[in-house]
């Protein structure tokens, strides 16, 4: 699957983070290199939520972690507000960085143990010199409120909140800068599904709140779909489909979405339960099939697809595209 | 019920801890029929799976336990007092959530899957290697002979998961008793092992204990499911019934709070307002009222039983949803924005 090509970019102004031909490698020897995102582009549109889903190794926090440079990229661009951010260094990449913010999976891990959560909220704008003012204090206290922690509990470390509690004190420190863009890498995963729901609504509300245009990660498809406006469904480090929530659920075309959507424990009626067996196991990303990399374990898979890798192409016109020789035709679109 | 394969009353368990008493279970029974699956769920600290490892006696020597735990009409316990070798293991065996923590890494997979065969059936070497093989191919894992010789890093965390359902099945168990099997694995791996085990369990006659924190999974595969907070065991019924017609109002707001793919995006959640009671010196009072948009009074004062109705569901609820009485509590508390432990319920017309 593969999924190289600029098909799915949009060219509107709207555009606010475009990702173009982004490559990222990981040598493992001298000889050897761990391909984790081959060649992948998509755009997101100013206050967007973009969803990605895949399973484990199917590069979707690489694409996270390059966009925000925590990884080096090998190649390719990311383009945010008119500027490459890869081609930035030292300076111009620090001023940046405040409009990009990340929350990540392990809520607890991601807090300084030391620290008063108010210390760990404001760090960011002591960073940058505006750590000191009431104005700051006040800022604080709002965001505080904004995700449901009472500002007086700033004094207290993270130990003494719940996981749940923690992943809204790591949402109130990436807002604290007054980002542009929120890059929520599994933000969910590690919490009960009572508290879940409390994040997800938070997160919602952030973006209507401060204007956010948000990248969601998760390999949950029902939580995907809740936040998303938009979804990319990626494996073995390239795209097999992007298309409106509504369209990837309600008509997949790739072998693999379906499998996904076949896969969940009630899957989705668009597809047929029998469409979840899919074989065999993940390739190596150090060696990954040529062609279509998803030809090994695909029900449809014909001589080209071991040749030529796919492309990006549109399908059924609505900003819905695919990566596929041989997309499985879905008769009347099911409303989701 | 007196035929039941598995039969647990009143099951309790602490750890005393520097903070006090932790009352983990308190207070749980069940059967489980032969060859049925018996889901429970539940989130974390709710119990679930010290339940499963008091089973399996694997509960540290501080663990302070009482109860009845009848297997085959065999007292459990007793069992667990007497030393006894062949009983964990043989007849009733467990897998764990973690595939790579199960399985010891600096030896072979053949060795593991032998190791069990050798010390409880006194098999020999050879024989426990030949068997070994025949388990992992009925796994369905490809190349048995070649993955026997190989070290758990070597395979995925699919492969490796299958490996340890092989080491639970070696000596043909008839109760296998699953913790979260599949948590730690992909969507599509995770529907492979499930079936797996339905299929090993039909054709064996075997009886599960699925334990797992996914709802779905539970209605997709279990006969029976039962919901546990806080250590106690609030709602028991066949799946389809919880599931279309729930009583206990932590379960219907569980099943409330899930996103569902069915569903719009941007639909809003309902979260379960608050967070799990502590399970040190809990006071005597219905352990959800803290959080229940039905709570009254009454729910304070003491404990709900679990209710049994007509043998197929029970349920420890005095407002249980989906009654009369649940609905009038409920309107009751909506008329006065809040309920009796002060949990705020939005008017209709504020809800978003």
């Amino acid at each position: 699957m593969a999924g190289s090509g600029h098909a799915s970019l949009r060219n509107s102004e709207n555009v606010l983070l475009s990702v173009r031909d982004l490559v990222v490698e990981f040598p493992i020897s001298r000889k050897e290199r761990v391909h984790a995102v081959s060649g992948v582009s998509f755009d997101v549109a100013e206050g967007e939520t973009l969803g990605i889903v895949g399973e484990s190794g199917c590069g979707k926090s690489t694409v996270a972690r390059a966009i925000v440079q925590l990884n080096k990229i090998t190649s390719g661009v990311v383009e945010y507000a008119g500027t490459d951010l890869a081609q930035l260094e030292g300076e111009d990449l620090r001023r940046v960085r405040p409009e990009l913010q990340m929350i990540f999976q392990d809520p607890i891990s991601s807090l300084n143990p030391r620290r008063r959560i108010r210390d760990v909220i404001t760090e960011g704008l002591s960073i940058w010199n505006e750590g000191t003012g009431s104005w700051t204090q006040e800022r604080i206290d709002e965001l505080m409120n904004a995700v449901g922690i009472d500002p007086k509990f700033g004094d207290r470390r993270p130990h003494q909140f719940s996981g749940g509690q923690c992943q809204r004190i790591g949402i109130a420190r990436a807002l604290a800068l007054d980002p542009k863009v929120l890059i929520c890498d599994e933000p969910v995963s590690a919490l009960d599904v009572s508290v879940q729901a409390q994040v997800l609504n938070i997160i919602e509300d952030m973006k209507v709140r401060y204007g956010l245009t948000i990248l969601f990660i998760s390999h949950d498809l029902s939580v995907v779909k809740n936040v998303s406006d938009r979804i990319i469904v990626m494996y073995l480090g390239k795209i097999c489909e992007i298309g409106d929530a509504e369209t990837i659920y309600g008509s997949p075309r790739h072998p693999y979405t379906r499998a996904l959507l076949a896969s969940i424990p009630e899957p989705a009626p668009t597809v047929d339960p029998s469409e979840g067996n899919i074989i065999g196991e993940l390739p190596s990303p150090i060696h990954p099939p040529q062609g279509c990399r998803f030809n090994t374990r695909c029900p449809h898979a014909t001589e080209i697809c071991f040749s030529v890798e796919p492309t990006v192409n549109a399908v059924d016109g609505n900003d819905h595209f695919v990566a596929c020789h041989h997309p499985v035709e879905v008769g009347v679109s099911l409303p989701a | 019920m007196s035929n039941a394969q598995l039969s647990v009353r009143d099951l309790e368990v602490r750890f005393p801890t520097s903070r006090g008493v932790v009352e983990a279970v308190n207070g749980v029974s069940f059967d489980l029929e032969r060859g049925q699956m018996l889901g429970i769920v539940g989130e974390s600290g709710s119990g679930k799976s010290v339940t499963a490892k008091t089973l399996m006696n694997l509960l540290p020597r501080t663990a302070e336990i009482s109860g009845d735990i009848h297997f085959d009409g065999e007292d459990v316990r007793a069992i667990a007092s007497g030393h006894r070798k062949h009983f964990w293991g043989v007849k009733m065996t467990m897998v764990f959530q973690d595939p790579m923590t199960s399985l010891n890494p600096v030896k072979r997979c053949g060795e593991q899957i032998s190791e069990t065969l050798r010390y409880h059936l006194g098999m020999s070497r050879e024989a426990a290697l030949k068997r070994s093989i025949d388990l992992l191919e009925q796994v369905g894992i490809p190349e048995p002979a070649r993955r026997v010789k190989q070290y758990p890093h070597e395979l995925s965390g699919g492969l490796r998961q299958r490996v340890v359902i092989a080491m639970a099945l070696a000596c043909e168990p008839e109760l296998l008793i699953a913790d979260e099997p599949t948590t730690a694995v992909d969507v599509t791996v995770q529907k492979r092992l499930l079936d797996l085990l339905d299929e090993l369990r039909r054709d064996r006659g075997m009886s599960m204990i699925l334990i797992t924190h996914d709802l779905g999974v539970a209605r997709g595969r279990c006969d029976e499911v039962a919901v546990m907070y806080a250590g106690r065991l609030v709602e028991r019924a066949e799946t389809e019934v919880l599931f279309s017609d729930a009583r206990h109002p932590y379960t219907t707001a569980l099943l409330r709070t899930i996103p569902r793919i069915d569903q719009p995006s941007h639909t809003r959640l309902v979260p379960i307002e608050g967070r799990p009671p502590e399970l040190v010196n809990p006071p005597d009072q219905c352990s959800f009222a803290p959080r229940c948009r039905h709570a009254q009074a009454d729910c304070l004062e003491g404990v709900p039983t679990l209710t049994n109705l007509d043998g197929n569901r029970e349920f420890a609820c005095r407002y249980p949803a989906n009654t009369e009485a649940g609905r009038t509590s409920f309107f009751a508390n909506e008329a006065a924005g809040q309920t009796v432990t002060g949990l705020t319920i939005a008017q209709p017309s504020e809800v978003n």
